[in-house]
Formats: C-alpha cells, sequence, structure tokens
C-alpha cells in the first residue's frame, strides 16, 4: 500500500512539473474558450433572441453551456495527458526499474489510474471554480449548495469514465510517438464527440446518433443539466414548450433517441455501465500485454 | 562456502534464436565478479534474467538461496538486490533525493530505516552537494552517483551492474569504480557486473567470458592471464643486422614489425639477463606485461580457429 502511495505521489509529481505536459493537455479546452469568444456565443444568443428577447439571464444560461461543456472535456483531457507518464515510463525502461522492486505489474499499472484520476478531480475542481467565477462576474448567478454538490458528484462520475476510457485507450500504445497522436485525435473529436464545438442540432443526423450513443457525451448532458436548470426556466419563461424543447434539444441539453426522450437516470446507467466494461476490458488487455 | 548466486544449465531461447545455451556458474558471497562479452553475448540477457526483469526459457538460478521463479513473484530476490542499469532511469524533473526516498518507498521500508539508509548511501556516495538538484540537471558522473545510490537504498546483498562505466568521462570513471570496490569491500557486498573494460575485470575476484551465449573462459584473473596471457618485451637495436644476429645465436624467437623486435617471456624477470647480454646492441625495449586485454582478444580469437 506504502509502495502505490509513494508511486502515485511520484506520478503527481512528475506530471504537474512538466509544465508544457500540462498546457498540452489543456489545449483542446483552449481552443473551445478561444472558439467561444469568437462566435459560438454569439452564434447561440442570436438564435435563441429569435424565440424571446435578449436579457442578461440568456447571456448567462449560454455561458452555462459552455461551462458545462466545457469541464466534461477538462475531465478526458486532464486524465489522458497523466497516462502520459505510463507510456514514457515503459519506453524509456524506467518501468523495468520498478519491477527489481518487489512491485506487481498491476500495482504500477494501478498507480498510473489512481493518478490519472487525482489529476483529472485537481483540474476539474480548479476549472470548476474558475468557472463560477466567470459565470458570477459575467452577471450569473453562483450555484446553489444542492447544485454545486450534484455538479461535483458528476464532475467525479465523469472524471472516473474519462480516467478508465483513457486507461483502456492507452493499452493500445507503447511508444510516446504514438502516444501524442492518439492524443491529438482525442484532443479535437472530443469537442465534436460532446457537441461543444458545434451545437448537437447543426450536425447531420448520422453524427447525432455517434454523439448520443459516445458515453462521455452523457456527462456533458449531465452537466449542462444541471447548470442550466434555473436560467431555461428564466429565460424562455412565457415561451411555447415546443420551442423550449426544439432548443434543449439543438444544443444536446437532452437527447431524443428513437423518438423517446432520453431520462439522466438513462445517461447515469450508460455512464456507469461503460465504466463498468471499460474497467474489464482494460484488465484483460493488461493481462494480454503482458503475458 | 556461500553461494550468493547459483546457476545451472540456464537457457534463455527468444523465438528460434537462442541467446543463453546452457550457462553454468557460481558467485560467492562477497566477491566481485565480472562478467565479460562482445557485445550481444548474451550478458545483458543473463543480467535481465538473474534481476527478475525476463523470464528464463529453463535452468535452475538460486539468488541468495531464494529460487527464481519459484513463488510471490521473486518478493524475496528483489529485495536482496539492487540494480544499476546502463541507462539512466530515475525522474528528470525530480530531486535526487525525492527520486531516491521515492523508489526506496517501493521496498516497505520503516520511515526510520529508510532515513537511515538514506544518510548511509548519501554520505557513502558523496551525494550532499547533489541531493536537491533536479536529476535531469546533472553530469553524467552526478547522475551515474545517484543511480548507484538508488540501487543501494535498501541496502541490497548482490549489487548488478549492467556495464556501469560506459559512456563516462575517465576522471567520472575511475570515480566510480574506486566507489564500487570499496562498497564492495567495506560492505561486504556481492558485486555481479558486466563490463567492457578490461582494466576493471583485473580487479575482481572472478571473471567469467561468454560467448555467443555459452561461457568459453572462466576463473580468477590471475589464473587467466597464465593460462591466456604472457608477458614480452619489445626492443629496437642499432642496428637490425647485428640485432637479429644476436637473437639467431642465442635462439631467441622474435616477431618483427616496423623495426621492433618482440620476445615473448615466461616471466618479466627473465628479460634481464637478456638485457645485460644485448646491452651495447639496443637503442630502446620495453617489457609488456601480459594484461587482460590480451586474455580477451586470446580467447575471441581462440574460439575463432576453433
Amino acid at each position: 500500500m506504502e509502495a502505490l502511495i509513494s508511486l502515485v505521489l511520484r506520478n503527481n509529481k512528475i506530471f504537474r512539473r512538466d509544465k508544457t505536459h500540462v498546457f498540452f493537455s489543456l489545449l483542446s479546452v483552449i481552443i473551445v474558450i478561444v472558439l467561444y469568444a469568437v462566435f459560438l456565443q454569439k452564434m447561440q444568443v442570436d438564435a435563441i433572441e429569435q424565440l424571446t428577447e435578449a436579457t442578461p439571464e440568456l447571456i448567462t444560461m449560454v455561458n452555462e453551456w459552455l461551462v458545462a461543456g466545457l469541464l466534461s472535456m477538462i475531465a478526458v483531457s486532464t486524465t489522458l495527458g497523466a497516462y502520459g507518464i505510463a507510456v514514457k515510463d515503459q519506453e524509456s525502461k524506467v518501468q523495468a526499474d520498478f519491477l527489481t522492486a518487489p512491485l506487481s505489474r498491476a500495482t504500477i499499472q494501478l498507480s498510473y489510474v489512481l493518478n490519472a484520476f487525482i489529476i483529472g478531480c485537481i483540474f476539474s475542481f480548479i476549472a470548476l471554480l474558475g468557472c463560477e467565477i466567470f459565470i458570477v462576474t459575467t452577471g450569473g448567478k453562483i450555484l446553489s449548495f444542492g447544485d454545486f454538490i450534484q455538479v461535483l458528484s458528476i464532475l467525479f462520475l465523469s472524471v472516473l469514465l474519462a480516467s478508465v476510457f483513457n486507461l483502456f485507450l492507452s493499452l493500445f500504445v507503447s511508444t510516446q510517438n504514438a502516444f501524442s497522436t492518439l492524443g491529438t485525435i482525442v484532443g479535437t473529436l472530443l469537442g465534436f464527440l460532446c457537441g461543444v464545438y458545434v451545437p448537437l442540432g447543426a450536425l447531420p443526423s448520422f453524427a447525432q446518433h455517434i454523439i448520443m450513443y459516445f458515453p462521455i457525451s452523457h456527462t456533458t448532458l449531465l452537466l449542462r443539466n444541471a447548470f442550466m436548470e434555473s436560467s431555461i426556466a428564466n429565460v424562455f419563461d412565457g415561451v411555447p414548450v415546443s420551442y423550449v424543447e426544439d432548443y434543449k434539444m439543438n444544443y444536446g441539453i437532452v437527447y431524443e433517441l428513437n423518438g423517446h426522450i432520453l431520462s439522466s437516470t438513462t445517461s447515469l446507467i450508460v455512464i456507469v455501465c461503460t465504466i463498468v466494461v471499460l474497467s474489464l476490458a482494460s484488465m484483460i488487455l493488461f493481462k494480454r500485454k503482458y503475458n | 562456502m556461500t553461494f550468493a548466486i547459483k546457476v545451472e544449465n540456464l537457457c534463455k531461447q527468444y523465438g528460434e534464436q537462442q541467446a543463453v545455451k546452457g550457462i553454468s556458474f557460481t558467485v560467492e558471497q562477497g566477491t566481485l565478479f565480472a562478467f565479460l562479452g562482445e557485445n550481444g553475448a548474451g550478458k545483458s540477457t543473463t543480467i535481465e534474467i538473474l534481476c527478475t526483469l525476463l523470464k528464463k526459457s529453463s535452468g535452475q538460478v538460486t539468488i541468495n538461496g531464494f529460487t527464481l521463479d519459484a513463488s510471490n513473484g521473486n518478493a524475496d530476490i528483489r529485495k536482496s538486490i539492487g540494480v544499476v542499469f546502463q541507462q539512466s532511469l530515475l525522474d528528470e524533473r525530480l530531486t535526487v533525493r525525492e527520486n531516491i526516498l521515492h523508489r526506496g518507498k517501493t521496498y516497505g521500508l520503516s520511515k526510520a530505516q529508510l532515513t537511515d539508509n538514506y544518510q548511509f548511501v548519501s554520505t557513502y556516495l558523496h551525494l550532499e552537494d547533489i541531493e536537491e538538484k533536479k536529476y535531469g540537471t546533472l553530469s553524467g558522473g552526478q547522475k551515474r552517483r545517484a543511480d548507484i545510490a538508488r540501487a543501494l537504498i535498501h541496502r541490497p546483498s548482490i549489487l548488478f551492474l549492467d556495464e556501469p562505466t560506459t559512456g563516462l568521462d575517465p576522471q567520472t570513471r575511475q570515480f566510480v569504480w574506486q566507489a564500487i570496490k570499496q562498497l564492495q569491500r567495506e560492505t561486504n557486498m556481492t558485486v555481479f557486473l558486466t563490463t567492457h573494460y578490461m582494466e576493471e575485470a583485473a580487479v575482481a575476484h572472478q571473471v567469467t567470458v561468454l560467448k555467443q551465449g555459452k561461457i568459453v573462459a572462466q576463473g580468477t584473473p590471475d589464473a587467466l592471464k597464465t593460462k591466456y596471457a604472457y608477458d614480452s618485451m619489445a626492443l629496437v637495436f642499432q642496428n637490425a643486422q647485428e640485432g637479429v644476429k644476436f637473437l639467431e645465436e642465442n635462439a631467441i624467437s622474435y616477431t618483427e614489425n616496423q623495426g621492433i623486435y618482440t620476445i615473448r617471456l615466461t616471466s618479466t624477470l627473465q628479460a634481464l639477463p637478456l638485457l645485460k647480454k644485448a646491452e651495447p646492441l639496443i637503442a630502446s625495449f620495453e617489457v609488456i606485461k601480459g594484461s587482460m586485454d590480451d586474455v580477451f582478444l586470446h580467447i575471441m580469437a581462440e574460439e575463432e580457429v576453433a
């Protein structure tokens, strides 16, 4: 146990001290912020203005939409970045040094997973505080205590999902070159697959289906619900329900799959099942890789 | 006599290719054991098997009384060995102290013991001036000191070193080598090393020469020298014709190369009477003691013919 903790602390220090590595694992998030500042925000506000009159609450609601997407992406990009240490250790034979100590491969691997989870939690929490400051300074209301706890729980789950998801991907990779390619692919696809770069409704239906089946997008969906619930009620006060439903579907706040509106419980089940399945798959893959 | 390492009929197969072909040897406790061989002879493969990093194909290995690959993932063996690799494998962004303590904690030592051990290795390898520096900023020799300290943090009874001085400048090489020797003497640790440098092998207690996965010679450096190396004398005469005449008159066999006549001696002392006798003819001379280089070259050449 002490050995495991020591390994996790070591991984953690290495990740935090590599500033360029940290920067690159946040790159996709930075891109979102830039896109948002340049046009995503305006596009959305313009669209909603046609339904109801523009109020400061509208801006806040759209900001909350961004924040939800951002937080779900941070969980994935930072945990993936953390697995870079595992790949580097393997390629540079540092793992051989660990293996001359009384450690099993499984313990070493577990230390990378725990580190990824911790890094994800730390960055998500810092990002959440940053997002709250952003929302409050742009005229929005701070999350109520209940909502804050709800958001934290969803973040916890989304970091867990991201840790397992990236563990699974990283097991296919054994060189740093391949890993940085993986990072680029994940970073690019993620913004689309979570419906952050382009709103869901703007995509053709097959792409919408892909997003709805992509488990990580369900964490985005849950976060959007938690952040936007009261703003939506305020902004769309007096607007016909069908318009509100349209907005929610177009911006990925609810999913309608095969004529059914998916409930939050469904999203939770999708997330938990994915965590279980990917964990098992990773264990099998890990055993195969080292036997 | 207690053995730190006992290897019987060790084989390692990589697919079709056999890297180690049934080697057997023993390493006595508290001795310095040198493993020699050309690149690709199977040295690294053998050392990796002994360090529990690579699975053997067949054979019996006992390390510190524990049978290799017996059970519990070789934990007993791993606790009792330290390994210095060819490459530097500590973390560049951590300080020397952080590196050593983090890895030390993986051996399940108590806090007090770890602190004690750290104190020991730090004094031994003079880490005072580098322990707070980031490993990545150190010079080659400083890195090596840290590497050795890391390998010793759990006070193992056997230290494995895979070409520990390769790629170091002569001064650093000297320092590292002195540290290893001193450590071996003072702590009575068993040291198992592979090296390319014959002068390092010359001070070992036991030398084993590996070629193409097989042991081609083993023994003490003296025994090997007696068998494979000889002392010689090189002469340059004032007048080559007179010199040759002298050698032939005294029935001394020689080889000639660019005016230098080399004579094989049974011992360096044999040179004295010869020099006295030939003194007026000699322009210059050199008496050459048989070295481990000769041993190595002769063994390799001999096997080539065989």
